[in-house]
Protein backbone atom coordinates (compact mmCIF):
# COMPACT_ATOMS: atom_id res chain seq x y z
CA UNK A 1 0.00 0.00 0.00
CA UNK A 2 1.20 3.08 -0.70
CA UNK A 3 2.27 5.56 2.42
CA UNK A 4 1.66 8.92 3.15
CA UNK A 5 2.08 11.22 5.88
CA UNK A 6 -0.55 13.21 7.95
CA UNK A 7 0.67 16.93 8.88
CA UNK A 8 1.34 17.41 12.54
CA UNK A 9 2.30 21.04 12.07
CA UNK A 10 0.96 24.16 13.43
CA UNK A 11 -1.89 26.73 11.76
CA UNK A 12 -2.92 29.41 13.71
CA UNK A 13 -5.82 30.09 11.78
CA UNK A 14 -7.69 27.42 13.27
CA UNK A 15 -7.97 28.91 16.83
CA UNK A 16 -7.17 25.78 18.43
CA UNK A 17 -9.48 23.72 15.93
CA UNK A 18 -8.17 20.88 14.26
CA UNK A 19 -9.48 19.41 10.97
CA UNK A 20 -9.65 15.89 9.62
CA UNK A 21 -8.13 14.04 6.99
CA UNK A 22 -8.30 10.54 5.79
CA UNK A 23 -4.92 9.04 6.65
CA UNK A 24 -3.99 5.03 6.82
CA UNK A 25 -3.50 3.08 9.53
CA UNK A 26 -1.11 0.27 11.26
CA UNK A 27 -3.21 -2.17 9.93
CA UNK A 28 -3.85 -0.55 6.46
CA UNK A 29 -7.05 0.87 6.39
CA UNK A 30 -8.59 4.45 6.32
CA UNK A 31 -9.73 6.24 9.10
CA UNK A 32 -10.18 10.07 10.05
CA UNK A 33 -7.16 11.36 11.54
CA UNK A 34 -6.97 15.12 12.85
CA UNK A 35 -4.20 17.30 11.38
CA UNK A 36 -2.05 20.91 11.09
CA UNK A 37 -1.05 21.72 8.48
CA UNK A 38 1.42 24.73 8.05
CA UNK A 39 1.08 25.35 4.82
CA UNK A 40 -2.31 25.80 4.86
CA UNK A 41 -2.13 28.08 7.21
CA UNK A 42 0.39 30.39 4.93
CA UNK A 43 -2.19 30.37 2.35
CA UNK A 44 -5.21 31.30 4.80
CA UNK A 45 -3.04 33.97 6.38
CA UNK A 46 -2.03 35.68 3.05
CA UNK A 47 -5.44 35.66 1.96
CA UNK A 48 -6.21 37.59 5.50
CA UNK A 49 -3.32 40.17 4.99
CA UNK A 50 -4.24 41.08 1.53
CA UNK A 51 -7.41 42.33 2.53
CA UNK A 52 -6.03 44.22 4.95
CA UNK A 53 -3.62 45.73 2.78
CA UNK A 54 -5.92 46.68 0.40
CA UNK A 55 -8.44 48.38 3.12
CA UNK A 56 -5.00 50.19 4.46
CA UNK A 57 -4.52 51.05 0.43
CA UNK A 58 -8.12 52.10 0.55
CA UNK A 59 -7.33 54.42 3.50
CA UNK A 60 -4.98 56.33 1.85
CA UNK A 61 -7.42 57.06 -1.17
CA UNK A 62 -9.66 58.12 0.47
CA UNK A 63 -7.38 60.40 2.06
CA UNK A 64 -6.34 62.04 -1.14
CA UNK A 65 -10.17 62.12 -1.73
CA UNK A 66 -10.00 59.44 -4.29
CA UNK A 67 -12.05 56.44 -2.75
CA UNK A 68 -15.18 56.25 -0.49
CA UNK A 69 -15.80 55.02 2.74
CA UNK A 70 -17.98 52.32 1.07
CA UNK A 71 -14.12 50.88 -0.43
CA UNK A 72 -12.62 50.53 3.09
CA UNK A 73 -15.67 49.04 4.51
CA UNK A 74 -15.86 46.51 1.65
CA UNK A 75 -12.49 45.25 2.28
CA UNK A 76 -12.72 45.16 5.90
CA UNK A 77 -15.69 43.16 5.29
CA UNK A 78 -13.70 40.49 2.90
CA UNK A 79 -15.43 41.49 0.09
CA UNK A 80 -14.88 42.30 -3.42
CA UNK A 81 -17.13 44.35 -5.74
CA UNK A 82 -18.99 41.36 -7.32
CA UNK A 83 -19.87 39.98 -3.40
CA UNK A 84 -20.98 43.64 -2.73
CA UNK A 85 -23.01 44.18 -5.79
CA UNK A 86 -25.13 41.07 -5.25
CA UNK A 87 -25.35 41.65 -1.43
CA UNK A 88 -26.72 45.44 -1.67
CA UNK A 89 -28.57 44.05 -4.82
CA UNK A 90 -26.87 46.42 -7.50
CA UNK A 91 -25.35 46.44 -10.47
CA UNK A 92 -21.49 46.41 -9.96
CA UNK A 93 -21.08 49.40 -12.54
CA UNK A 94 -22.82 51.37 -9.97
CA UNK A 95 -21.36 50.30 -7.04
CA UNK A 96 -18.43 50.50 -8.59
CA UNK A 97 -18.98 54.49 -9.17
CA UNK A 98 -20.14 54.57 -4.91
CA UNK A 99 -16.67 53.32 -3.93
CA UNK A 100 -15.15 56.63 -5.36
CA UNK A 101 -15.48 59.74 -2.84
CA UNK A 102 -17.02 62.26 -5.99
CA UNK A 103 -19.61 59.83 -6.07
CA UNK A 104 -20.15 58.92 -2.76
CA UNK A 105 -20.86 62.16 -1.30
CA UNK A 106 -24.05 62.62 -3.90
CA UNK A 107 -25.72 59.50 -2.48
CA UNK A 108 -28.83 59.90 -0.25
CA UNK A 109 -29.54 57.91 3.30
CA UNK A 110 -31.62 55.18 1.88
CA UNK A 111 -29.05 54.17 -0.30
CA UNK A 112 -26.04 54.62 2.41
CA UNK A 113 -28.84 52.79 4.80
CA UNK A 114 -28.33 49.71 2.06
CA UNK A 115 -24.47 49.85 1.97
CA UNK A 116 -24.54 50.08 6.03
CA UNK A 117 -26.47 47.03 6.36
CA UNK A 118 -24.85 44.81 3.94
CA UNK A 119 -21.20 45.92 5.47
CA UNK A 120 -22.46 45.22 8.88
CA UNK A 121 -22.05 48.86 10.18
CA UNK A 122 -23.91 51.83 11.38
CA UNK A 123 -25.39 54.60 8.38
CA UNK A 124 -22.93 57.51 10.59
CA UNK A 125 -19.49 55.34 10.15
CA UNK A 126 -20.35 55.93 6.73
CA UNK A 127 -21.38 59.36 6.80
CA UNK A 128 -19.20 60.57 8.97
CA UNK A 129 -15.80 58.37 8.35
CA UNK A 130 -12.97 59.78 10.19
CA UNK A 131 -9.22 58.35 9.19
CA UNK B 1 -36.64 9.76 13.33
CA UNK B 2 -33.27 11.10 14.47
CA UNK B 3 -32.17 8.97 17.64
CA UNK B 4 -29.15 8.02 16.38
CA UNK B 5 -27.72 10.96 15.78
CA UNK B 6 -24.09 11.21 16.46
CA UNK B 7 -21.52 14.47 15.61
CA UNK B 8 -18.58 13.29 14.12
CA UNK B 9 -15.56 15.17 12.01
CA UNK B 10 -15.31 14.78 8.84
CA UNK B 11 -12.83 16.21 5.91
CA UNK B 12 -15.50 17.62 3.96
CA UNK B 13 -18.33 19.25 4.73
CA UNK B 14 -20.85 18.06 1.69
CA UNK B 15 -19.88 14.80 1.81
CA UNK B 16 -20.07 14.59 5.78
CA UNK B 17 -23.18 16.37 6.50
CA UNK B 18 -24.70 13.60 3.75
CA UNK B 19 -23.36 10.39 5.85
CA UNK B 20 -24.40 12.12 9.15
CA UNK B 21 -27.78 13.00 7.90
CA UNK B 22 -28.27 9.90 6.18
CA UNK B 23 -26.86 7.47 9.03
CA UNK B 24 -28.89 8.95 11.48
CA UNK B 25 -32.46 8.98 9.23
CA UNK B 26 -31.40 5.02 9.15
CA UNK B 27 -28.81 4.03 6.37
CA UNK B 28 -25.53 3.73 7.30
CA UNK B 29 -23.57 5.52 4.91
CA UNK B 30 -19.39 6.43 5.43
CA UNK B 31 -18.13 9.97 3.94
CA UNK B 32 -15.97 8.24 1.49
CA UNK B 33 -19.27 6.58 0.09
CA UNK B 34 -21.25 9.65 0.23
CA UNK B 35 -18.44 11.16 -1.70
CA UNK B 36 -17.68 8.60 -4.25
CA UNK B 37 -20.74 7.21 -4.92
CA UNK B 38 -22.09 10.61 -6.25
CA UNK B 39 -18.82 10.59 -8.44
CA UNK B 40 -17.93 13.59 -6.64
CA UNK B 41 -14.14 13.74 -7.53
CA UNK B 42 -13.11 16.30 -10.08
CA UNK B 43 -10.96 19.10 -10.85
CA UNK B 44 -12.39 22.45 -12.75
CA UNK B 45 -10.07 25.34 -13.42
CA UNK B 46 -12.11 28.33 -14.64
CA UNK B 47 -10.16 31.32 -15.72
CA UNK B 48 -13.85 33.44 -16.65
CA UNK B 49 -15.08 32.70 -13.09
CA UNK B 50 -13.34 34.71 -10.94
CA UNK B 51 -13.85 34.61 -6.89
CA UNK B 52 -12.52 37.26 -4.98
CA UNK B 53 -11.03 38.53 -8.47
CA UNK B 54 -8.96 34.84 -8.33
CA UNK B 55 -9.81 32.36 -10.85
CA UNK B 56 -12.16 29.76 -10.07
CA UNK B 57 -10.41 26.53 -8.83
CA UNK B 58 -12.13 23.73 -7.32
CA UNK B 59 -10.84 19.53 -6.50
CA UNK B 60 -14.01 18.08 -6.79
CA UNK B 61 -17.58 18.75 -8.64
CA UNK B 62 -20.01 21.93 -7.88
CA UNK B 63 -21.25 21.96 -4.67
CA UNK B 64 -24.66 20.88 -4.30
CA UNK B 65 -23.77 17.92 -6.03
CA UNK B 66 -23.78 15.06 -3.48
CA UNK B 67 -26.86 16.10 -2.10
CA UNK B 68 -28.71 16.18 -5.73
CA UNK B 69 -26.91 12.89 -6.78
CA UNK B 70 -27.20 10.99 -3.67
CA UNK B 71 -31.03 11.06 -4.05
CA UNK B 72 -30.49 9.47 -7.89
CA UNK B 73 -28.22 7.31 -6.99
CA UNK B 74 -29.97 5.46 -4.53
CA UNK B 75 -33.40 6.08 -4.92
CA UNK B 76 -33.63 8.37 -2.03
CA UNK B 77 -36.73 10.63 -1.86
CA UNK B 78 -34.95 14.18 -0.27
CA UNK B 79 -37.06 17.59 0.83
CA UNK B 80 -34.90 20.16 -0.76
CA UNK B 81 -36.27 24.05 0.12
CA UNK B 82 -35.37 26.98 -0.75
CA UNK B 83 -37.07 30.24 0.63
CA UNK B 84 -37.45 33.83 -0.06
CA UNK B 85 -38.71 34.86 3.36
CA UNK B 86 -35.67 34.83 5.73
CA UNK B 87 -38.52 34.57 8.80
CA UNK B 88 -40.08 31.80 7.27
CA UNK B 89 -37.08 30.36 6.74
CA UNK B 90 -36.30 30.78 10.38
CA UNK B 91 -39.84 29.52 11.48
CA UNK B 92 -39.55 26.36 9.59
CA UNK B 93 -36.27 25.32 10.96
CA UNK B 94 -37.67 25.81 14.36
CA UNK B 95 -40.13 23.41 13.61
CA UNK B 96 -38.20 21.21 12.43
CA UNK B 97 -35.74 20.81 15.38
CA UNK B 98 -39.02 21.00 17.86
CA UNK B 99 -39.69 17.97 16.16
CA UNK B 100 -36.72 16.68 16.70
CA UNK B 101 -36.05 16.21 12.62
CA UNK B 102 -32.28 16.35 11.59
CA UNK B 103 -31.73 18.90 8.63
CA UNK B 104 -28.69 19.92 6.78
CA UNK B 105 -28.64 23.56 5.83
CA UNK B 106 -26.32 25.54 3.33
CA UNK B 107 -24.90 28.46 4.61
CA UNK B 108 -22.24 31.21 4.25
CA UNK B 109 -18.62 30.56 6.08
CA UNK B 110 -18.21 34.36 6.80
CA UNK B 111 -21.48 35.20 8.62
CA UNK B 112 -21.21 31.92 11.18
CA UNK B 113 -20.00 33.50 14.60
CA UNK B 114 -17.78 30.44 15.80
CA UNK B 115 -15.92 30.09 13.18
CA UNK B 116 -12.01 31.41 13.95
CA UNK B 117 -11.71 34.73 12.17
CA UNK B 118 -8.79 34.05 9.95
CA UNK B 119 -11.21 31.31 8.47
CA UNK B 120 -14.32 33.84 7.86
CA UNK B 121 -15.07 34.26 3.72
CA UNK B 122 -17.32 34.67 1.86
CA UNK B 123 -17.56 31.03 0.76
CA UNK B 124 -21.52 30.30 0.43
CA UNK B 125 -21.26 26.37 0.06
CA UNK B 126 -20.81 25.50 3.57
CA UNK B 127 -22.94 22.60 4.79
CA UNK B 128 -23.85 21.85 8.45
CA UNK B 129 -26.72 19.85 10.63
CA UNK B 130 -28.96 21.61 13.15
CA UNK B 131 -30.05 19.46 15.86
CA UNK B 132 -30.96 21.80 18.55
CA UNK B 133 -32.27 24.93 20.16
CA UNK B 134 -32.15 26.48 23.06
CA UNK B 135 -33.93 29.90 23.25
CA UNK B 136 -32.56 32.17 20.33
CA UNK B 137 -29.54 29.55 19.67
CA UNK B 138 -29.27 26.52 17.86
CA UNK B 139 -27.01 23.85 17.97
CA UNK B 140 -24.95 22.93 15.17
CA UNK B 141 -23.35 19.74 13.92
CA UNK B 142 -20.60 21.10 11.59
CA UNK B 143 -18.38 18.74 10.39
CA UNK B 144 -15.18 20.78 10.64
CA UNK B 145 -15.18 21.05 14.10
CA UNK B 146 -14.41 18.38 16.79
CA UNK B 147 -17.38 19.28 18.93
CA UNK B 148 -21.23 20.81 18.64
CA UNK B 149 -21.00 24.47 18.03
CA UNK B 150 -23.82 26.65 18.91
CA UNK B 151 -25.20 29.56 17.28
CA UNK B 152 -27.91 32.63 17.22
CA UNK B 153 -30.72 32.37 15.16
CA UNK B 154 -30.50 36.17 13.67
CA UNK B 155 -26.46 35.16 12.56
CA UNK B 156 -27.75 31.55 11.24
CA UNK B 157 -30.22 33.58 9.04
CA UNK B 158 -28.04 36.01 8.05
CA UNK B 159 -25.66 33.23 6.90
CA UNK B 160 -28.44 31.26 5.09
CA UNK B 161 -29.08 33.92 2.82
CA UNK B 162 -26.10 34.98 1.90
CA UNK B 163 -25.82 36.32 -1.41
CA UNK B 164 -22.85 35.96 -4.58
CA UNK B 165 -21.91 33.23 -6.01
CA UNK B 166 -23.36 29.76 -5.04
CA UNK B 167 -26.06 31.80 -2.68
CA UNK B 168 -28.06 29.53 -0.25
CA UNK B 169 -31.27 30.91 -0.53
CA UNK B 170 -32.17 29.14 2.59
CA UNK B 171 -30.83 26.03 1.38
CA UNK B 172 -33.11 23.11 3.30
CA UNK B 173 -32.83 19.55 2.74
CA UNK B 174 -33.77 16.33 4.35
CA UNK B 175 -34.44 12.55 3.52
CA UNK B 176 -38.07 11.84 2.96
CA UNK B 177 -37.96 8.33 2.08
CA UNK B 178 -35.24 5.78 2.14
CA UNK B 179 -35.77 2.62 0.33
CA UNK B 180 -35.02 -0.50 2.24
CA UNK B 181 -33.28 -3.04 0.05
CA UNK B 182 -30.67 -0.49 -1.56
CA UNK B 183 -28.34 -2.32 -3.64
CA UNK B 184 -25.01 -0.17 -3.57
CA UNK B 185 -22.98 -2.64 -5.51
CA UNK B 186 -24.65 -1.63 -8.92
CA UNK B 187 -24.25 2.04 -7.98
CA UNK B 188 -21.19 1.64 -6.92
CA UNK B 189 -19.85 0.88 -10.39
CA UNK B 190 -21.57 2.90 -12.69
CA UNK B 191 -20.25 5.73 -10.45
CA UNK B 192 -16.45 5.01 -10.55
CA UNK B 193 -17.07 4.27 -14.59
CA UNK B 194 -18.90 7.65 -14.72
CA UNK B 195 -16.59 9.68 -12.40
CA UNK B 196 -13.39 7.92 -14.27
CA UNK B 197 -15.14 9.46 -17.54
CA UNK B 198 -15.63 12.90 -16.09
CA UNK B 199 -12.23 13.36 -15.24
CA UNK B 200 -11.06 12.49 -18.47
CA UNK B 201 -13.41 14.16 -19.96
CA UNK B 202 -12.19 16.55 -23.54
CA UNK B 203 -13.19 19.52 -22.06
CA UNK B 204 -10.16 21.43 -21.70
CA UNK B 205 -10.90 23.26 -17.94
CA UNK B 206 -12.14 20.41 -16.39
CA UNK B 207 -10.59 16.80 -14.85
CA UNK B 208 -7.10 15.83 -15.97
CA UNK B 209 -6.89 18.32 -18.74
CA UNK B 210 -7.90 21.19 -16.35
CA UNK B 211 -5.33 20.23 -14.44
CA UNK B 212 -2.90 20.47 -17.04
CA UNK B 213 -3.75 23.70 -18.04
CA UNK B 214 -3.62 25.25 -14.86
CA UNK B 215 -0.25 23.94 -14.66
CA UNK B 216 0.41 25.46 -18.18
CA UNK B 217 -0.74 28.91 -16.40
CA UNK B 218 1.36 28.85 -13.92
CA UNK B 219 4.61 27.68 -16.25
CA UNK B 220 4.00 31.03 -17.84
CA UNK B 221 3.94 33.14 -14.86
CA UNK B 222 6.81 35.71 -14.45
CA UNK B 223 8.01 37.45 -11.82
CA UNK B 224 8.55 41.29 -13.04
CA UNK B 225 6.87 43.75 -10.71
CA UNK B 226 3.85 41.03 -10.51
CA UNK B 227 4.85 40.09 -6.75
CA UNK B 228 1.88 40.79 -4.87
CA UNK B 229 -0.20 38.77 -7.74
CA UNK B 230 1.55 35.92 -7.94
CA UNK B 231 1.97 35.58 -4.48
CA UNK B 232 -2.10 36.00 -4.19
CA UNK B 233 -2.59 33.36 -7.21
CA UNK B 234 -0.43 30.98 -5.23
CA UNK B 235 -1.68 30.83 -2.58
CA UNK B 236 -5.34 31.06 -3.70
CA UNK B 237 -4.62 27.70 -5.84
CA UNK B 238 -3.27 26.79 -2.05
CA UNK B 239 -6.35 27.84 -0.36
CA UNK B 240 -8.72 26.15 -2.84
CA UNK B 241 -6.84 22.85 -2.01
CA UNK B 242 -6.43 22.95 1.66
CA UNK B 243 -8.80 24.74 3.11
CA UNK B 244 -11.49 24.61 1.21
CA UNK B 245 -10.74 21.19 0.04
CA UNK B 246 -9.52 19.11 2.67
CA UNK B 247 -5.48 18.42 4.11
CA UNK B 248 -3.54 18.92 1.46
CA UNK B 249 -5.12 16.96 -1.80
CA UNK B 250 -7.31 15.90 0.31
CA UNK B 251 -10.23 14.93 -2.05
CA UNK B 252 -7.64 12.41 -3.46
CA UNK B 253 -7.00 10.73 -0.43
CA UNK B 254 -10.97 10.99 0.16
CA UNK B 255 -12.04 9.18 -3.08
CA UNK B 256 -8.59 6.69 -2.38
CA UNK B 257 -10.41 5.47 1.03
CA UNK B 258 -13.45 5.00 -1.22
CA UNK B 259 -11.91 2.65 -3.84
CA UNK B 260 -10.97 0.75 -0.96
CA UNK B 261 -13.88 0.33 0.72
CA UNK B 262 -15.41 -0.51 -2.78
CA UNK B 263 -13.92 -3.61 -2.87
CA UNK B 264 -16.54 -5.20 -0.39
CA UNK B 265 -18.76 -4.93 -3.16
CA UNK B 266 -18.02 -7.64 -5.81
CA UNK B 267 -15.51 -5.47 -8.21
CA UNK B 268 -12.34 -6.26 -9.48
CA UNK B 269 -10.79 -5.73 -6.85
CA UNK B 270 -6.74 -5.48 -8.37
CA UNK B 271 -7.91 -2.90 -10.16
CA UNK B 272 -9.62 -0.63 -7.27
CA UNK B 273 -6.79 -1.68 -5.51
CA UNK B 274 -3.77 -0.13 -8.28
CA UNK B 275 -6.75 2.81 -8.80
CA UNK B 276 -6.25 3.90 -5.05
CA UNK B 277 -2.91 3.80 -4.74
CA UNK B 278 -2.78 5.73 -8.06
CA UNK B 279 -4.68 8.45 -5.99
CA UNK B 280 -2.89 8.26 -2.82
CA UNK B 281 0.36 8.90 -5.24
CA UNK B 282 -1.71 11.74 -6.87
CA UNK B 283 -2.69 13.28 -3.27
CA UNK B 284 1.27 13.79 -2.70
CA UNK B 285 2.12 14.94 -5.35
CA UNK B 286 -0.76 18.06 -5.23
CA UNK B 287 0.53 18.23 -1.49
CA UNK B 288 4.26 18.78 -2.76
CA UNK B 289 3.11 21.25 -5.50
CA UNK B 290 0.79 23.47 -2.27
CA UNK B 291 4.42 23.23 -0.52
CA UNK B 292 5.66 24.43 -3.29
CA UNK B 293 3.42 27.34 -3.95
CA UNK B 294 3.87 28.49 -0.45
CA UNK B 295 7.56 28.07 -0.54
CA UNK B 296 7.89 30.34 -4.11
CA UNK B 297 5.18 32.72 -2.43
CA UNK B 298 7.15 33.12 0.82
CA UNK B 299 10.29 33.99 -1.38
CA UNK B 300 9.99 34.90 -4.67
CA UNK B 301 12.96 35.28 -5.95
CA UNK B 302 13.28 31.22 -5.76
CA UNK B 303 10.07 30.96 -7.77
CA UNK B 304 10.52 28.29 -10.46
CA UNK B 305 7.42 28.29 -12.58
CA UNK B 306 8.41 25.07 -13.94
CA UNK B 307 9.29 23.04 -11.36
CA UNK B 308 5.79 24.12 -9.57
CA UNK B 309 4.11 23.42 -13.12
CA UNK B 310 5.48 20.06 -13.32
CA UNK B 311 4.51 18.71 -10.26
CA UNK B 312 1.02 19.20 -11.00
CA UNK B 313 0.87 17.51 -14.16
CA UNK B 314 2.64 14.76 -12.61
CA UNK B 315 -0.15 14.35 -10.32
CA UNK B 316 -2.30 15.00 -13.84
CA UNK B 317 -0.83 12.03 -14.85
CA UNK B 318 -1.39 9.60 -11.88
CA UNK B 319 -5.13 10.40 -12.07
CA UNK B 320 -5.47 9.69 -15.67
CA UNK B 321 -3.84 6.28 -15.57
CA UNK B 322 -6.73 5.85 -12.62
CA UNK B 323 -9.23 6.90 -14.52
CA UNK B 324 -8.37 4.50 -17.62
CA UNK B 325 -7.87 1.56 -15.59
CA UNK B 326 -11.41 2.26 -13.64
CA UNK B 327 -13.35 2.88 -17.16
CA UNK B 328 -12.33 -0.59 -17.56
CA UNK B 329 -14.51 -1.93 -14.65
Amino acid sequence: MEKFDIPQESNATLNGQRKVMYGINESGKFERVNYASSTEEFATQTAVEEFEQLSRESLERIQQEISSPIEYFMYKNRMDLPTLSSVVGMFSFRVKRHLKMKHFKKLNDKILQKYAEALNIDINELKDFNI
Amino acid sequence: MNQRFEHAQFAHCESGVVSTLLSSYGLKISEPMAFGITSSLSFVYMPIVKIGNMPLIAYRNLPKNIINNISKVLGIEMVKKQYKDPIQANKDLTQFVQNSQLVGLQTSVFYLPYFPKDMRFHFNAHNLLVVGKEQNNYTISDPVFETLMSCDENELTKARFARGIFAPKGFLYYPKYIPKDINLSKGIKKAIIKNAKALLTPFPYAGVKGMRKLATKISKLKVDNNERHIKNFLTHIVRMQEEIGTGGGGFRFLYAAFLQEAKAYDLDESILQEASELFIKSGNALREFALLCVESSKKLERFDSQTIANKLTEASFYEQEAALLLKKL
